[in-house]
């Protein structure tokens, strides 16, 4: 057992105590040094990663439930209760852990020239909290007990809200409540969920234990280990028979409906307003157009993907029935994110309003692609994740440029933007094709893999027009196309203007900023299988596997 | 050769444009002018160059020497990535289509790109006053790494992504002037164009992937015949859509990509608007290389098109060649008029490729991209000469300032419109040029399948081209004896035995023996699928007859529209004095003319035909292309039919006549037939109004749409959530009136206050509302919780639970 992961989630933690006491003036110094330290202990695990074993199974494990790196203490425990203090990595969180360091760290390089500093205000306060915001999302993707799971959701809120609400554009206020309202909306039905699966699974232990006279269950992933009650054990409630069996029954029913139907939607509800999806998306434009621009880089690249970690860790695997009952709703859905934010984001004039919606819109993909419940479908949702995590922030930091030097972000009032600004041109170019789905960038890896996967579930019972649905999908690569060339001859093409002549090109901080998104957009495209499907689809399709087999058990 | 020496000299042939690009992109600027047009010159275009002539002239020896097939079938794959269980592999596509596509592409581009050093020379390079030289020639590297990409590539998703990549370039070039209003449309529409085509390439792949479980395009073309065969996968469904089975819905959304980019009808708007580019751009993408990758790719997809799909093809080509070559006949920009020229004349190789026709349609390709690349950088000179001078109202009289171009030009003029008499021999060579050989064979097939048709005979006429012979497979030696490479039908002589022995069995016995013929050396790819596919075809239905006249009524217009182009051009008195005063041409743009019209007539006898027949049955084509193609050739029009054979064979003289008749004395005469002609006239110069209707119906559609998406999300989602909030806010104020809780107060002031300190602007009020919203919600919470414990204990140990808790 070693603390690697305990270290990377906690360092910003430290970054921000350090930063309480440190003079203003060094405050961003610890600040950039902890995300970047972050940054580097997340690497660490590479070598974990690349090592592995082989062949189908990839470099995660044999089984769901295989975790590296794992921690386990004790944490809260009473006579029935045990909450731990439980972190591991698999194929899932790994290329997410790695993607919020990496954020974050960008994030901070960009918070550093923010106009507020001008003035010197709140400089001390915005690092402190944006660093514990960073060990708030590093924990979701770490922790595998729910009680914890569920204190870093909760941890990552509030900074968020303050991020949001002090340092944002002029209508911060509503945006950030709006913002915590939704996200906490989510949580309470969390709460529920939470609740309720403890107790669950402790009833079903009982009731097992009563039936066979035994005094413990064996666990379902962990050799020689046995359990007596309830518990929060994310890969235990997913992997235990006796658990699994109960939560997945039909008899079994919460408030008069079906216990997996009704907590999966719970649980699901609390993470599709993170993702988000439509109709739950309306906190998105607001918070990204308030929010400054490194806490939009954090917003699009990191938190949007909290929900689709949440389906894939939560949902899916401990409730594989209640994706079955769902899954064509859930795929409607998904389609219609993804053309009713194409829509919306055609029609906005505001520049960041626009890559917003364009966020919308993709992350629709991410829940098409979990919800048809495919091979393809699962790869392709996680490789959205990760390819939108690296081409939305570089977007919105395309925009935070330009902000930054004409202070409005009408894109009408825009133009030649190319001409003036050479290099941020070009790099602009590249993140929005990126985001376009342009075969070679990143978008579009996603985007294929979540189709083919679609149309792949088509002999699938609970997925009527499938086929139907993959062509719907497919047809919004032209609305995408449309709404990206038109956004980017308004804003990059055309003469110079004068008003904007003396604008400076990208400095070197920004091109910094710039440059590794670019080049990650670029080689995600080209080598998705190096880059990132060799970490993910060994334990994503260990967890398919996991759910087709336990609906195939419980008719 | 060494095993996979010529896919590796090919793939080194791709990634040298790309070291190009980022050469260019990265010091380019340092390069400067014209260091950096070199720059591509050499390494974009140079090193792939060598290359493909060092392929090509050693690939002619092993078909020659029959070891083509074999070399094809072994083929150099690596794995890229798992699309879930499927693999999906990266590697090089090697049979002779592929060599004579990449030596067309690298040796017509080359001469471009030398042109394009000349072109950007003067000011051209210059977008708002300033000079963007080494970004074009980045571009062009780019386009060139791209378009050699979607050549050599084996698999359909690698021939997408490159497809989308020189989509990309094209986009990126159309625009290169982007500081005008024009270029920017064009390249917007360009690009969203092809996307509703690349929307369609999308659900054909995704068929191939699920139905045929792969994306490589032989094994896609095996397992295809073979489910035909057995009538399982694909062929077992009972789906149709538009009366269509999911077999040919596969085929016509892999079509619907062609449509895009080889602009046919009703997806040719973009093409004619692509000339807002630089005219090498148009010349290299949007005649000769680009464009007819929708014709390469049907020709290699050919083998999972069902004969319904292939009647879509066709009809789709006939009416693209015959409406894009009316709206030639009245354009007055010189490169429009080129670009109309080039939507009819890819018209009549999609139409070729649905009649069957498929080395006809590929050679059409092939000598096609060398005149129209020689008129289009002739039209470059053209207007440059003239400073950008592009209505060809204001020209005449060019031949005396521009004796190279004009005569390279009529070069061009003269192959397009089938120049050529039939019988006449000079020296062994056949009279005739381009258009002459490629074209009229498309049109001899067209009659053969229009006439000599009947539902069902598919094996008769299989029978038939091998057996006597007849109007068909009877002079198709004439190339043969003198390069001894293609060698079907029943002449060949002896000397061409080795060959014979590995293709005829697939020509010509496909029926009877193919899956089972043991001299066949990729037996597993075009011997089983030529078997099963022969099958697929039985029932090919008869070409309707007026496809086929509007296919011949478009051959006299050809030389019309060209004639007239070129005469308004170069004969005749200048017309605008200021105009003909500066005319000029430059030796590093008119070399590079005269090389390409060398080429033409070198692509119209040698080289390519040969290439493109070996390719036919080696692996890169059906059942039905040995069927048709093989009855049919330029010598069964003008040996076999005397009526056909005048018919075709004398159109270009009709059309020069009128033209000249027309056009030969100023533009007096064309004026007063305009004005008789009136509404059509109109009609034709607007394009159908077909631009109009698009904008109208789906651009406007579309935003409008969009509007309304923008309202309904500002006005009705967020409407039910900002009330829902207000609710709530009144509740949260309610309970903090009556639920009196300092204890609560007292720590949630004490964290503010802490914060306070930290954050110099947080605001007391707002941590008091949340604090009310967090009340509540924990509130409702608890609520559900407590609801839950109290109604819903119907399960065993839930109260054991809470009394433990």
């Amino acid at each position: 057992m070693d603390h690697l992961l305990s270290w990377i989630i906690f360092v910003p933690t430290l970054g921000a105590i350090l930063c309480l006491f440190v003079p203003k003036r060094q405050v961003r110094v610890v600040a950039v040094t902890a995300s970047l330290a972050a940054l580097i202990l997340s690497l660490l695990l590479f070598p974990t990663f690349l090592g592995g074993g082989e062949g189908a199974a990839g470099y995660s494990g044999s089984h769901y439930g295989e975790l590296h790196h794992v921690e386990r203490h004790e944490w809260i425990t009473g006579s029935n209760l045990a909450i731990e203090y439980f972190l591991g990595i698999d194929g899932l969180g790994f290329p997410l852990l790695i993607l919020t360091t990496l954020v974050a760290f960008l994030a901070c390089l960009a918070s550093w020239n923010m106009e507020s500093w001008k003035v010197g205000k709140g400089i001390r306060a915005y690092f402190v909290l944006f660093l514990l915001l960073e060990t708030g999302m590093l924990g979701v993707f770490v922790s595998l007990d729910f009680f914890l799971f569920y204190i870093f959701w909760e941890v990552m809120l509030l900074p968020m809200y303050f991020l949001i609400g002090v340092w944002g554009g002029e209508r911060r206020e509503y945006a950030a409540i709006k913002f915590f309202l939704f996200t906490l909306g989510g949580s309470v039905l969390m709460l529920v969920a939470l609740v309720a699966m403890y107790f669950y699974s402790d009833g079903a232990l009982a009731s097992e234990m009563q039936r066979t006279g035994a005094d413990a269950v064996a666990s379902g992933y962990r050799d020689g280990v046995a359990l007596t009650h309830g518990t929060f054990d994310l890969i235990e409630l997913a992997t235990n028979k006796v658990i699994q069996g109960h939560f997945n029954a039909a008899s079994t029913v919460f408030l008069g409906l079906k216990f997996s139907t009704c907590m999966f939607m719970f649980l699901f509800i609390g993470f599709a307003i993170k993702l988000p999806v439509v109709p739950f998306h309306t906190w998105l434009p607001d918070a990204h157009v308030q929010a400054p621009t490194p806490v939009s880089m954090i917003l699009a690249g990191v938190l949007l993907k909290m929900g689709g970690y949440g389906f894939l860790r939560l949902c899916y695997p401990i409730f594989p029935t209640g994706g079955e009952t769902w899954a064509f709703l859930l795929a409607v859905i998904g389609i219609v994110s993804i053309l009713y934010g194409a829509l919306c984001a055609m029609a906005q004039t505001d520049f960041k309003k626009l890559v917003a919606y364009s966020s919308v819109s993709h992350m629709g993909y991410v829940l098409l692609g979990i919800a048809v419940m495919t091979e393809a479908g699962f790869q392709g949702a996680m490789f959205q994740m990760i390819a939108h995590g690296i081409s939305s922030p570089m977007c919105f930091f395309l925009v935070g440029v330009v902000y930054d030097r004409a202070h409005h972000r009408e894109i009408n009032r825009f133009g030649g933007l190319w001409m003036t600004m050479p290099r941020y041109g070009t790099l602009a170019t590249i993140g929005f094709f990126a985001s376009l789905g342009l075969p070679g960038l990143c978008g579009f890896i996603g985007e294929v893999w979540v189709i083919l996967g679609t149309f792949a579930a088509k002999d699938n019972p609970a997925m009527p027009w499938a086929p139907t649905m993959a062509v719907l999908a497919a047809s919004a690569v032209v609305l995408t196309a449309g709404y990206i060339l038109w956004l980017i001859r308004r804003v990059y093409l055309g003469r110079e203007r004068e008003e904007y002549q003396s604008f400076p090109d990208v400095s070197a901080r920004e091109t910094m900023i710039l440059v590794p998104m670019a080049v990650l957009s670029i080689a995600l495209g080209i080598f998705p299988m190096q880059t990132v499907f060799n970490f993910t689809n060994g334990t994503l399709d260990n967890m398919l596997r996991h759910v087709v087999q336990v609906i195939g058990l419980v008719p | 050769m060494g095993n996979h020496t010529y896919e590796l000299l090919l793939a080194l042939g791709v990634l040298s444009p790309f070291v190009s690009f980022w050469l260019l992109v990265f010091f380019g600027p340092r390069l400067g002018k014209p260091l950096a047009g070199w720059v591509g010159v050499v390494l974009g275009m140079g090193v792939p160059l060598a290359l493909s002539s060092y392929v090509l002239v050693n690939w002619l020896g092993e078909v020659e020497s029959g070891q083509a097939a074999a070399l094809t079938a072994s083929a150099l794959r690596f794995q890229w990535a798992m699309i879930g269980p499927i693999a999906i592999d990266i590697g090089v596509k090697l049979d002779s289509l592929t060599v004579a596509m990449y030596f067309m592409v690298t040796f017509i581009a080359f001469w471009i790109f030398v042109f394009s050093v000349g072109y950007m020379s003067g000011h051209s390079d210059e977008v708002a006053g300033k000079s963007k030289y080494h970004r074009f020639f980045a571009y062009l590297s780019l386009f060139a790494f791209s378009m050699l990409g979607l050549v050599v590539s084996s698999n359909l998703l690698f021939l997408f992504i490159f497809w989308e990549l020189v989509g990309l370039c094209s986009y990126l070039l159309i625009g290169f002037y982007f500081h005008q209003r024009v270029p920017q449309y064009a390249q917007m529409k360009a690009f969203i164009t092809n996307r509703v085509g690349d929307f369609g390439f999308l659900i054909g792949l995704m068929l191939v992937y699920f139905q045929l479980g792969t994306l490589d395009l032989d094994e896609a073309a095996v397992v295809f015949a073979q489910q035909y065969a057995t009538q399982t996968g694909i062929f077992a469904s009972t789906f149709t859509m538009f009366g269509w089975s999911l077999a040919t819905i596969m085929g016509v959304g892999l079509f619907c990509g062609a449509m895009g980019k080889s602009a046919q009808f009703p997806l040719h708007v973009w093409l004619p608007d692509a000339m807002a580019g630089p005219t090498p751009v148009s010349a290299l993408i949007h005649a000769a290389t680009m464009v007819a990758a929708g014709v390469y790719l049907v020709a290699r997809v050919f083998r999972l098109m069902t004969p319904e799909a292939l009647m879509f093809v066709a009809v789709i080509g006939c009416l693209t060649l015959a409406l894009m070559a009316l709206v030639a006949m009245v354009q007055t920009d010189i490169k429009k008029c080129l670009a109309y020229s080039t939507l009819s004349q890819l018209g009549y190789m999609i139409f070729g490729l649905g009649c069957g026709a498929w080395i006809a349609a590929l050679f059409h390709l092939i000598t096609h991209a060398f005149f129209k690349a020689m008129m289009f950088l002739g039209s470059g000179q053209v207007i440059e000469g003239c400073h950008h001078e592009q209505d060809m109202r204001k020209m005449g009289g060019l031949i005396r300032k521009m004796p190279f171009t004009g005569i390279t030009f009529l070069i061009g003029v003269l192959a397009i419109s089938g120049f050529g008499i039939a019988g006449l021999e000079i020296g062994g060579i056949k009279f005739g040029l381009g258009g002459f050989f490629s074209k009229d064979e498309i049109l001899a097939v067209a009659y053969t399948r229009s006439f000599e048709w009947e539902e069902g005979d598919f094996s008769k006429h299989q029978e038939q081209g091998d057996g006597h012979g007849g109007h068909g497979a009877i002079d198709r030696s004439d190339e043969n004896d003198r390069i001894r490479l293609a060698s079907f039908g029943q002449q060949e002589s002896s000397n061409l035995e080795v060959l014979a022995s590995g293709t005829q069995a697939d020509h010509g016995h496909a029926v009877e023996h193919g899956a089972e013929n043991p001299h066949s050396t990729n037996e597993k790819h075009s011997g089983h699928g030529t078997a099963a596919n022969a099958g697929i075809f039985a029932n090919t239905p008869k070409l309707p007859k007026w496809m086929f006249w509007l296919a011949i009524i478009t051959a006299y217009i050809t030389p019309f529209y060209m004639m007239r182009c070129w005469w308004m051009t170069f004969m005749g008195k200048p017309r605008d004095e200021h105009v003909h005063e500066h005319a000029h041409e430059v030796p590093l743009m008119y070399v590079p003319l005269v090389v390409l019209a060398v080429g033409t007539f070198v692509a119209s006898y040698f080289l390519f035909r040969p290439l493109i027949a070996d390719a036919s049955h080696v692996g890169s084509s059906a059942a039905m292309v040995m069927a048709i193609d093989g009855t049919a050739h330029t010598e069964a029009v003008h040996h076999a039919h005397v009526w056909l054979q005048y018919g075709v064979g004398g159109s270009f003289v009709v059309g020069f006549l009128v033209a000249i008749a027309i056009y030969g004395r100023g533009l007096a005469l064309a004026d007063r037939l305009k004005r008789v002609a009136g509404p059509i006239h109109t009609l034709l110069e607007r394009k159908y109004y077909i631009d109009e209707i698009y904008d109208l119906v789906w651009v406007k559609g579309c935003v409008a749409l969009a509007y309304v998406a923008r309202f309904f999300d500002t006005y009705v989602v967020d409407l039910i959530f900002n009330s829902l909030a207000s609710v709530t806010e009144r509740l949260a104020a309610f309970s903090g009136l009556i639920i009196d809780n300092q204890g609560v107060d007292g720590v949630v002031n004490g964290v503010a206050a802490t914060s306070l300190d930290i954050g110099d602007r947080i605001r007391r009020p707002q941590t008091g509302r949340i604090r009310n919203y967090v009340l509540i919600t924990a509130g409702i919470a608890a609520a559900v919780i407590i609801g839950f414990l109290i109604w819903g204990p119907d399960v065993g140990g839930v109260p054991i639970a809470v009394a433990g808790l």
